[in-house]
């Protein structure tokens, strides 16, 4: 394969393959940001890949009061999962545990009504928590429930907007260390973290433990991608180029496919920036030959 | 294209059923047949060439002016288009409407909206009993859209309303939301007497804190909550006395009426 470079750094002329989910956006708002921010920190826990955790998610961005829909401090969260089935009992699950039990919290939908494909019962469900005392208010042409809390009323909005989404953007930095590889990532994260639409769900938006199809046990539909284990050179059909020893992925969520796009060129720019000086060796993605996922971001398109 | 407007020429000798004089009703017929639609009275109907001039050719904007009351029905079952009234609506106006706008720059009278279940109302002055209610023997009053009354509502504002939002600047009459079963009013000025009796769920605020609760009403405290603030944030719209509304935070709450469900709510903005 043909390679192009960024500050000495090799970015290989391959793609990444990605799958169509359901998604929705949730803005969760609280008296002030710390509270929102525990709220949707606990609602995105356990959420990194659709393989164990049910869903995919994280926080998309910091919501000024200005932004929000009551005028408080708010965070926006997005929630990817397989089916429209999986996102429901999802988001009942994550806002009934993690956002209606957070003090002063209130949850309202965050995917405009002419975007929505679909929708997710929100209040519709978490409503029976009020055991019978939950009242439900129409409020400029969008119903909302209150359910009594010992903090007073949990607000939010009976159903919200689901959407098709893409889960499984991703890129791979390899660097000549753990070091060199960690640091690119952090680059990398906080660059991608500015770009609307997208989450990157795993601890800190990077992945160690990038994963192929498959197993030699049965019982596992993943295992670890040995083609990038640096520990694995010499023992299995490597992929790593001569120097490199630590490699780290970057998995993207997102709403559509423009913003993954932008998403990974931030990420890629940024992680390569000085790249060649500070260790960085290439860039590469993770696919399956093309033939698994309909999304493809070429590499080289993505940064053209 | 001018709004088709219909001038009042002759008070008729008894009220009359104006009903058909809705936009979507007049739409593509050409002046000819407009002037030949018949308009029911107790005993007899009136072409409407022999009460009204008619001008203008716009029918998605209809205007009745002129009105003294003597009309009855004006906007009812109204379903698209906006229709402006100046003068006095006279009862029932608006009854039953689905869609559209009914504006009317004067006064309305008793049973405004009754049964609505879409659409914006707007009256500049004031408005009878049985505002957004049911009429006689129904089940249940308005169930959607909006009542906004610049002026003062009479009794039985809201009575069995059952969904949709009634906004009133001036005071509203006793029995203001009885027997409601769910939706909003919003009164700016004095409230009379025996507010939200059997109201069952629904939500009562007023701005005066004149106000006399019912004994079975239970003191529910002092309370600034979130879902009454984004209610009252979405009525800013409607003008500055709702945007000043807006910026009260702090309400006492009054739950019952416990000799119904006891679902309901009124809230007084508290000092």
């Amino acid at each position: 394969m043909s390679a192009l470079g960024i500050d000495g750094v090799t970015v290989e002329d391959t793609f990444a393959e990605a799958f169509g989910m359901r998604a929705t956006r949730l803005i969760i708002t609280a008296a002030n940001p710390g509270w929102a921010r525990h709220a949707a920190t606990t609602a995105t826990g356990f959420a990194t890949s659709v393989i164990a955790c049910g869903c995919e998610a994280g926080i998309e961005t910091i919501l000024s009061p200005r932004e929000t829909p009551d005028g408080r401090p708010g965070v926006s969260i997005l929630l990817f999962a397989m089916s429209s089935k999986d996102l429901q009992k999802q988001l009942e699950r994550r806002a009934g545990q993690c956002v209606l039990t957070c003090p002063t919290t209130a949850a309202y939908g965050g995917i405009a009504e002419d975007s929505a494909q679909d929708w997710l019962g929100l209040g519709r469900s978490l409503r029976y928590f009020g055991d019978g005392f939950q009242i439900s208010k129409l409020i400029g042409g969008k119903r909302f429930w209150r359910i009594p809390v010992m903090d007073g009323e949990f607000v939010c909005e009976e159903k919200i907007g689901l959407v098709k989404g893409i889960g499984g953007g991703n890129f791979l930095i390899l660097a000549k260390d753990q070091q060199a590889a960690l640091a690119a990532a952090e680059r990398a994260v906080a660059a991608m973290h500015k770009v609307p639409n997208v989450i990157l769900p795993f601890p800190g938006g990077v992945v160690r433990s990038g994963s192929k199809v498959g197993s030699k046990y049965k019982a596992l539909l993943a295992s670890t991608n040995d083609a990038y284990c640096p520990t694995l050179v010499g023992l299995t059909r490597s992929s790593l180029p001569a120097g490199v020893g630590a490699v780290l992925e970057i998995v993207i969520d997102g709403l559509d496919a423009e913003s993954i796009r932008l998403a990974m060129r931030e990420g890629i720019q940024a992680a390569c920036a000085r790249g060649g000086e500070r260790g960085v060796v290439a860039i590469t993605a993770g696919n399956y030959g093309g033939k698994l996922g309909p999304h493809h971001f070429h590499l080289r398109e993505v940064l053209a | 294209m001018k709004p088709l407007t219909l001038r009042l020429k002759t008070k008729p000798p008894c009220l009359v059923d104006a009903a058909a004089l809705r936009p979507r009703a007049l739409a593509g017929k050409p002046r000819e047949d407009i002037l030949r639609i018949a308009l029911q009275g107790w005993n007899q109907s009136f072409a409407v060439g022999d009460l009204f001039t008619v001008s203008g050719e716009d029918a998605g904007r209809v205007v009745l002016e002129g009105l003294d009351g003597s009309l009855i029905r004006v906007g009812a079952e109204l379903d698209a288009g906006e229709l402006t009234v100046s003068g006095h609506a006279g009862d029932y106006a608006g009854e039953a409407m689905r869609a559209g706008t009914l504006i009317v720059r004067g006064q309305a009278g008793d049973y405004l909206g009754a049964e609505m279940r879409g659409g914006a109302i707007t009256v500049s002055g004031n408005c009878g009993a049985f505002a957004g209610s049911g009429r006689a023997g129904a089940m249940k009053g308005m169930s959607g859209g909006s009542i906004v009354v610049r002026g003062s509502a009479g009794d039985r504002a809201g009575d069995r309303m059952r969904r949709g939002l009634m906004l009133v600047e001036g005071s509203v009459g006793s029995y203001c939301a009885a027997r409601m079963l769910a939706g909003t009013i919003v009164a700016l000025g004095h409230v009379g007497l025996q507010p939200g009796y059997l109201m069952r769920r629904g939500t009562i605020v007023l701005a005066d804190a004149r106000f006399e609760p019912l004994p079975t009403f239970n003191d529910n405290g002092r309370h600034e909550l979130l879902a009454i603030r984004l209610l009252l944030e979405s009525l800013a719209q409607y003008g500055p006395a709702f945007r000043r509304l807006a910026r009260q935070r702090l309400f006492a709450r009054w739950v019952g009426d416990l000799g119904a469900e006891g679902k309901g709510e009124i809230l007084v903005a508290a000092a």
